[in-house]
């Protein structure tokens, strides 16, 4: 046993969750958008995306157009939803931008969706990012680890074995 | 010095950078295609536009507190040609006419809002044209009132791709027509359900 390389191979194992951190916040910072690659769990955007679907997200515009997919949040829920801009209506004076969104496979419109009493989004609270690029159905292993149990553990037995058993 | 966790990482590796390479492959033809069929400059005709206001008064068309709202409804011809945003990376267009207005009450308040939508799946019914086509959504504004307002109207796309970035864009030819004022019988009808 020893100790100095112990301790280097503890090193480097935090290194390497540091700089995935890293990556992942500064991809925040350029995209200004606190989860700039998210994965579809729905179908609601059906035929265009399907549920494992991975997206990546921009929010630097400042305002959105029709026809734009956003993913917003809605106050008191903890799902984002990724759904196509129907209405927009901006005021130059202030800068506000009032947004209604539909799902292209949902038949009515998303205000039934929204927070209490709230009949539009607000661009600059709500939203989280506009769709920008799209990679299909690579993010199903994130829903898998998510949803089963089991699915969990043997990846975290996987990762504690190669841990345990690499060297250099 | 050959391990089985070595070996894994280097098979791994290849494959992640040749998927890398395939993607971006594929994304560079697409685009090189959009821009060689000149998709980004496609014509469209909107034509025939008919606007009609309704006055509603259930909050399922914009009603607060079963205050009238004016809601628009347009009748319209379409034809378009969208063949060239068809190739191997498109998975389906999404077509939509948009109307674009100025607030009434407060000028600085720019609309555009979406007054008919498809999808479209493949080259075979990339070619649009229908008549006497009624929206598809009923439209409301911020404002109360709707009437007497400028539409311009334009037909829109957008790509979604097998993989790689979203396209967007819009067609030449747009179409401008104000919207009548709503006749007093509607407004008559309101207030007897009221």
């Amino acid at each position: 046993m020893n100790l100095r390389l112990e301790l280097t191979r503890f090193l480097n194992l935090w290194f390497a969750l540091a700089s995935a951190f890293m990556f992942w916040k500064g991809l925040s910072i350029v995209t200004d958008s606190h989860s700039p690659i998210v994965v579809v769990l729905s179908g609601s955007m059906e035929p265009a995306f399907q549920r494992g679907d991975i997206l990546f997200l921009w929010n630097r515009n400042t305002y959105s157009k029709v026809g734009d997919i956003v993913v917003y949040e809605v106050d008191g829920k903890d799902i984002p939803i990724v759904h196509r801009v129907l209405r927009e209506h901006v005021d130059e004076r202030s800068g506000k931008q009032l947004l209604l969104t539909k799902g292209d496979n949902n038949a009515g419109n998303d205000i039934p969706l929204y927070a209490k009493r709230k009949v539009y989004l607000n661009k600059e609270k709500d939203i989280v990012g506009t769709v920008k690029g799209y990679i299909p159905q690579l993010g199903y292993v994130t829903i898998w680890i998510s949803e089963n149990r089991y699915a969990k553990m043997g990846l975290m037995a996987l990762i504690g074995l190669s841990a345990l058993l690499s060297n250099e | 010095m050959f391990s089985l966790s070595q070996r894994f990482q280097q098979t791994s590796n290849q494959a992640l950078s040749f998927a890398i390479f395939a993607a971006a492959f594929v994304v560079a033809t697409f685009w090189a295609q959009l821009y060689m069929e000149n998709a980004f400059h496609l014509s469209s005709s909107v034509s025939n536009v008919k606007p009609s206001i309704n006055v509603r008064t259930s909050r399922y068309y914009g009603s607060i507190n079963g205050k009238p709202k004016e809601n628009l409804k347009v009748s319209f011809d379409l034809n378009a040609d969208l063949a060239p945003l068809f190739n191997w990376n498109t998975k389906q267009v999404f077509v939509y006419v948009t109307a674009a207005y100025n607030g009434k009450l407060k000028p600085g308040v720019k609309s555009e809002v979406t007054l008919w939508d498809s999808i479209i799946t493949d080259k075979e019914s990339s070619q649009i044209s229908l008549s006497n086509m009624k929206s598809k959504y009923s439209i409301w504004d911020v404002e109360e009132k709707l009437s007497e307002r400028e539409l311009t109207l334009k037909l829109h796309w957008n790509i979604q791709p097998w993989i790689g970035s979203l396209v967007y864009g819009e067609t030449e030819g747009q179409s401008t027509v104000l919207i009548p004022q709503s006749q007093s019988t509607q407004k008559t009808k309101v207030k007897a359900t009221q």
